[in-house]
Order: C-alpha cells, then structure tokens, then sequence
C-alpha cells in the first residue's frame, strides 16, 4: 500500500515535471501567455506527487511497513518515534526523496511569488529549468535510487534500524533537512540565471529578483552547515567538529563559491560590471551542490557520511556535466551582451575590495575541491593512493582564512569608486586600536602563539570595524526618528551582523585549535584527574538496557560538581559499541568527557578521555549570529520608491529602467523563436 | 554615509605616527607572544607527528583524534620510537612501510603529490596576475563603451 502510494506519487510528479517542461516550451515557441501559465501551473502536481511519496514514506516508518527495503534497512520497532521519522533521510534514497520534496516546495513557491508574471519569458524560462532539475530527481527516484523497492521474498519481522550515529542525538532530525534547504534553494537563482542568458536579458533585473532567494539559501545552508558540525561534536566523540571529511567539503564548496556571490553581485548591482563573474559563481555553485552529492553519495570517495554503494553516480555525473556545459555555453553565445561597460578605478574602493574577497573566496574553494579530489586524480595518474587531509587544509587555507578577516576589517571602510588616505585613516583608525588593544591584552593574559595572536587580533579589527557600521547606522535611524534597531534592518547592515557572526566562530575556531588539551585517564572509582585547570572525578558505571539498544555510562564529576554521563552503547544490529560523548558546556571551555575503556574482568578501572578546549560554545552562537544576520539582511527595507527600477516586472509601462536598454529587448528572442 | 567627504588626498603628518605608533605596538606584542619554541617534549612531538597520520579503521580522522585501537597502538608506536631517538622523517617512513603511503594525512612534496601543493599556488598567482592586468587595462581606457542603456541603469543605481 505505502509502496504503491510512494511510486504512485514519484511517477506524478516525474510526468508532472515533463509534462510542465513540454507545455512551458510549446507556450515559449508559440509566445502563447495561456500555455506559459498552464505550464507553470503543473508545480502544484509536482508538489502533490513530492507530498504523496513522503507522506508514504514515513507512514511506512511510522506503521513499520518493513515490506519496503528502504524501511527495513533503516528502521525498526524498537527505534524511539523521532528517529523513526527521521529514519527517511538517514541513507540514499530517503535522503533524494527529502531532497526532492524541498525543490518541488521551492518551486511552488516560485510559481506563485511570480504568478502575475507567468507570461513573462524570463519566468518561463525560469519555472522550465526548474522543472528540468525537478525531472531529474524523480527520475533518479524512478530509476536508480527507487526508495520504494519492495522487499523480494519474505517480509522481515523487523528492521535494522538507522545507523547507530543517525539515533542518538536530536540534532539528525534538523541538519540534514536545514542543509538541504541551503542546497536546492540554489536552484532558484540558477533557475533565473539559466533564464536570463536564454532571453538575452542579461541586465540586473534577475539579480535583484534573485537576491533574497539566494540569501534565503545562503542563510540555511550556513545554518546547516554551522548544525552539522555541532551534531559531528556531539556525536562521533573525537572532540572535534570540523576534520575536512570529504561531506563536510562538499556542503563547504558551494557556500564558499555562494558567499563569493552575495558580495560580488553587489559590484554588479551598483556597477554593472562582473556579469560573466557573477554568473559563473551562480552556476558554480549549483552544479557544486550536485557534485557534491556525487562525490559522497556514489562510493567514490570515502566519508563518514558515504552511504552504500550505489549506482545513482553516473546519473548524478552526466547531470553535473550537463549543467556545466550548458551554462558555459549559454555564457559563450551570450559574450557579447554580457561584457561589462565601465571600470574599477582603484583597487583602494569597495568594489576593489570584492574583487580581492572573490580571489580569497576562488582560492579557497579551490583549495578545498582540489584537496577532496586529489587522490582521485592521483590514482587516476599513476595508480597511487594516497590522503589528503586535515593537515593539508589547514596549512593551505589559514593564510586564505586570514586574508578575509583582514578583508572583512577594511571591506566596510571603503568607499566606492576609490578611497582617501584621510578618509581610511578616520574610518579604520579606532578598529586598530582594537584590534592592538586585543593583542596586547591576549599577550599580558598569558596567551602564546603566532596564529592564534593573529586570528584574535584580526577577529577584534573585523568585528570593530563592523560594529562602527552598525552604530552609525543606528545614529542615521535615530536622526531619521525611527527606532535605533532599525539601524540593523537591510542588507548593509544585516551584513554585519553576519561579519560579527563569523568573527565569533573564527575566534572560538582559533582558540579551540590552538589551545584544546586532550588527555586519557585511567581512573578507579573515587580516582580524580586534572586537566587544563578541571578536575574530573570517576565515580563508577552504570548499565542501562534500553529497548533499542544497551547503554554502559560512566559517572564522572566535573569540577566537585555535576556528574556527567559518557557512555559506550551498543546496538544490536553494529559490530562495534558507538561511543557517546559527554560534554560540559561552558562559555569560556567546554569539558568533553568520552568513555574510552569500561572496566572489564575483575578491573574497576575505566579509561576517561578528557578534552579541554577553549570557546567552542561560541561556533554555535557565531553559528546563530550568522543565521540572524541573514534574517535581517534580507529583511524587507524602507522602500525610497514604490517599484526598484530595476526590478519591476517586463511590462514596458511599468519598467522604466528596461525600456530604454539597447541589447536589454524585453520580449525574448532564445533559440524556440 | 555621513563622513563621505573627501578628505585631502595625503594623510597628514600626525595620522602617520597614530599608524606607525599601532605597528610598533603590534610587533612588540607579537613578537612577545610568540613565546618560547624551545625543544618540544617526547609526548608533544609524539603527539605532533600523530596528527598526520591516518587513523587505519576509522574514516577521516587522525591516530592523534581517534579512540579505535588501532590509533591507540600507533600513538605507542611512535611514542616509543621517539623516545628511542629517531627523527619524524624516520618515524614517518616506518610507518609508510608497515601500512601503505596513503597512511599520511598530509601529501608528500614530491611525485605525484607535488601537485596538490603547487597548484593552487598557480590558480593563486595567475588570479592575481588577472586582477593587475584588468586594473591596468581598465585604468587605460577607463570609459570604454558606455552603452546609453546601460549608462541609465548606472545613474539609475548610483541616484539611488
């Protein structure tokens, strides 16, 4: 029954999402505006057929319909109720189909943000492409990553049950969909940039139109990223958050080629310049998404988080390639219209200071594609397999890392067009002395280290300077009698507090990594260790069974206070006892505690790993700062006009700006004309 | 922004030693802060040669990170073989010859490897070799072909 449902409604939204394709190019070629808006109107059948399978789905997890392969391989009867739901997306298939249902809720959001539009070419074009994605991946659900294979032969009284690591913290149910609506959100603006290079207009209209869908992406996917390493803390028990595992890169290179974007289409905007750059970022970073969930999720790379083999990678390859090479060549046939009047005059001015950000950004998401497919390519070359890793991408981005805490200091200080000695000289003098202050009070404090020294002096110069904007635009809200938290409302300003935000996980990044001591203890019972200042007392263990699996904890009294639980479970279906971790949070350090060893024969001494590291509270709340900030960036600002020039809609009447633009026709003249 | 006046185009005399004063403050500090190298203890060297190697049974994390026991017997290994005197680079090949090269974290800087470390050296250089031949192009010809089109929407975005 669920099964049937699930395929019923893949299959609806595949032919959906053809069916819409064909009418919406039909419309195109005819210039019809009744087909166009017939065509878009299929989003809500894609959104029901999406809706049907996950309702399915998860009443097969819920009723434990273990008929299905899918449900027997992830869920079980003893797997408490939030884990079952999140069973869904804890392996390939599920987490397509998750995939799936947040693209098909983008584009109906679309469809219907654009509805007054949908004759107009460059939303058609637009709702066609995301249709084309949207076909892609339920045709993978079709084919072959089908999540609702029934299961041949008898059906399993129960189910293994998820990963032992996907049902032991909450936070599995919020990063993997919270990252995914970073994900696919980047179809949208690809969806416009496809639609922009096909009309040939190629102005700034799109980009405006585009630019909270981004930010709405950006700002999720940041959050989700920001989640996944507070869930890798919790849980793999390493005591780290970060280790440049090849998922981990994978979700970091289309944010890096991303937050390249949310600044340099600001020189666009402003400049009209960077056309061929901005595209490119936006195409990257869509077709980094999909590569990304190739790289991880065809077993050509091992991760942490690489799933089962599966034969989904030539599928996702050829995709990849396909949005590639179409782009580079709409980018090519567009040349022409898409090369930038104008110049920079100085490398001294704002734009001058987003073109070095964009190398910073380039070089790093180089670094990071490069690195994570290095012994790809060197096993391609000679055979050899070799690691790259943590090492390696430490020593090539903290120079990279540094460069954009300086930049993220000075960027705001400049002036368009270009800058004076004077005017740096008043904008940026009282962050220096922060940042001097900071350095020379780390030093006193008793804190060693060049890098870290430097990370906290740059940190203290970026969030200074930040803050001056915020204040004077406060001041600028007060003088304008509005509130001074209006001051923080609007691009600029939510762009601080963005800054500020990762200033913070900098920081805590730096001291985290400099000043982390990390020791393991045999302890007998009543037996006290210290460590970084903490002492940490055993006091014995614990068995617990529970219904899904059994829980051997450690007590372990932090600082003569509370008592901590580390514990080693095991699962019924895994080999290997899963170590979890526990951890006392504090601002200024956190206390990990791990049950390395249980006592065993007629020992009572257990092994406690101890982990001491400075601030790592603060990655999470830099984390939350940035999710803010975004929130408020993309808040809607005092409109200084009703309609933005440039963003009206492509009725000549109402859009001033693109009538009189030459090489800017509004009627689109693609290849269907 | 209510301070866009252009000032003058040099800064005055006073400003320069309100900058040199904060350099000489910074590099007192850091060159401080620096603290004291020294020769690292047996454990610390230890643990620093750890971090670059594979942990062999789990994914992706370093001997010095991972609890497996295969990282513990690693971590004694090169302990004891610190202890007994030999150099990193000794330490490292043994451990190359009982597992496999790919037991590194960190590539080598020859062969093959050599690559993943130049490279994006020469994306770096070429990217900022563009960037000083677009501003010199651009300060050339700094009005090249303002389309009227296009001009509206500049004036359009700067009257805003």
């Amino acid at each position: 029954m669920n099964a049937a449902l699930g395929t019923a409604g893949v299959a609806l939204a595949l032919s959906a999402a053809v069916l819409g394709m064909v009418t919406l190019a039909v419309g195109l070629r005819r210039g019809d505006p009744r087909l166009l808006s017939a065509g878009q109107r299929y989003v809500w059948l894609i959104l029901g057929g999406a809706v049907l399978s996950v309702v399915a789905m998860e009443a097969a997890f819920i009723g434990h319909d273990f008929a299905l392969k899918y449900v027997a391989d992830n869920g079980s009867r003893e797997t408490p109720f939030l884990y079952t739901v999140s069973g869904m997306w804890s392996a390939l298939e599920g987490s397509i189909l998750l995939w799936s249902l947040i693209l098909a809720g983008y584009l109906a959001v679309m469809v219907r943000h654009f509805r007054a539009r949908a004759g107009d070419h460059l939303v058609a074009w637009a709702t066609l492409t995301g249709f084309a994605v949207a076909a892609f991946f339920f045709g993978l659900m079709a084919g072959p990553a089908n999540p609702f294979k029934v299961i041949s032969g008898v059906v399993p009284a129960d189910g293994q049950g998820p990963n032992p690591l996907l049902q032991n913290h909450p936070l599995v149910a919020f990063h993997p969909p919270i990252l995914y609506m970073g994900f696919v959100g980047f179809t949208i603006p690809f969806a416009f940039a496809i639609a922009a290079l096909v009309t040939g207009r190629v102005g700034e209209g799109w980009l405006v139109e585009t630019r909270r869908w981004t930010l709405f992406a950006w700002g999720f996917l940041t959050v989700g990223i920001v989640l996944g390493a507070w869930w890798s803390y919790e849980v793999l028990g390493w005591g780290g958050y970060w280790a440049w595992d090849p998922v981990e890169n994978a979700s970091f290179l289309p944010w890096l080629t991303a937050t390249a974007y949310i600044h340099s289409v600001m020189v666009q905007e402003r400049r009209g310049m960077l056309r061929v750059w901005n595209l490119s970022l936006l195409v990257s970073t869509f077709a980094l998404t999909i590569l990304g969930t190739f790289l991880t999720r065809s077993g050509v790379l091992d991760s942490v988080h690489a799933f089962s083999e599966s034969n989904i990678g030539p599928a996702l390859l050829g995709f990849f390639a396909l949005v590639v090479g179409v782009s580079i060549a709409l980018i090519g046939w567009r040349g022409d219209r898409l090369r930038s009047p104008g110049a920079i005059d100085s490398p001294l001015s704002r734009e001058g200071a987003f073109l070095a950000n964009n190398v910073a950004f380039g070089a790093f998401a180089f670094v990071v594609l490069l690195g994570t497919v290095f012994p790809l390519i060197a096993e391609a070359i000679n055979g050899d397999r070799l690691s790259v890793g943590a090492p390696y991408f430490d020593t090539m981005t903290a120079p990279v890392g540094f460069t954009l805490l300086f930049l993220m200091a000075v960027a705001p200080a400049l002036p368009w067009r270009k800058a004076s000695g004077e005017l740096l000289h008043r904008r940026l003098l009282w962050p220096a002395w922060a940042a001097t202050v900071t350095v020379v009070a780390c030093v006193a404090a008793g804190l060693r280290g060049l890098a870290p020294l430097i990370a906290f002096g740059l940190g203290a110069f970026a969030a200074a300077a930040a803050v001056r904007q915020l204040l004077l635009s406060a001041r600028a809200a007060r003088r304008q009698g509005s509130p001074a938290w209006r001051g923080l409302l609007g691009r600029a300003n939510g762009g601080m507090v963005v800054h500020i935000g990762v200033v913070v996980i900098a920081v805590a990044f730096a001291a985290s990594h400099s000043y982390g001591q990390r020791h393991e203890f045999r302890l007998d019972p009543g037996q006290t260790a210290h460590l970084g200042g903490h002492s940490i007392t055993y006091l014995g263990t614990t068995t617990v069974q529970h219904a899904n699996k059994k829980t051997l904890s450690a007590r372990v009294r932090v600082d003569g206070g509370q008592v901590y639980e580390p514990a080693l479970q095991q699962f019924p279906f895994a080999s290997q006892a899963i170590g979890s971790p526990s951890v006392r949070v504090g601002i200024l350090d956190d206390v990990y505690l791990t049950l390395v060893a249980a006592p065993e024969g007629d020992t009572t001494a257990a092994v406690v790993g101890i982990n001491v590291q400075p601030l790592i509270a603060w990655l999470w709340i830099g984390g939350g700062l940035m999710g803010f900030g975004t929130f408020l960036a993309a808040w809607p600002g005092r409109r200084r006009r009703p309609t933005e020039p440039s963003s009206a809609p492509a009725v000549p009447t109402v859009e001033p700006s693109m009538a009189p633009v030459a090489d800017d026709p509004p009627v689109a003249v693609g290849p269907h004309a | 922004m209510p301070e866009a006046a252009p000032g003058p185009a040099r800064p005055a005399r006073s400003h320069l030693w309100a900058w040199a004063l904060i350099a000489l403050v910074l590099a007192g500090a850091l060159a401080l802060g620096r603290g004291d190298p020294g020769p690292p203890s047996d454990a610390q060297r230890a643990h620093d040669i750890a971090t670059e190697i594979r942990c062999p049974t789990c994914r992706g994390l370093s001997a010095a990170d991972s609890d497996a026991p295969s990282s513990q017997a690693i971590r004694d290994e090169i302990l004891r073989r610190v202890q007994a005197g030999q150099t990193d680079g000794q330490i490292r090949g043994y451990l190359v010859s009982r597992y496999t090269i790919d037991i590194l974290l960190e590539p080598q800087r020859h062969g093959v490897a050599v690559l993943v470390w130049a490279l994006p050296i020469v994306a770096g250089i070429a990217a900022l070799g563009g960037l000083i031949l677009a501003f010199r192009r651009w300060r050339a010809h700094p009005g090249v072909a303002v389309s009227a089109g296009d001009q509206a929407l500049v004036d359009e975005a700067l009257r805003r």
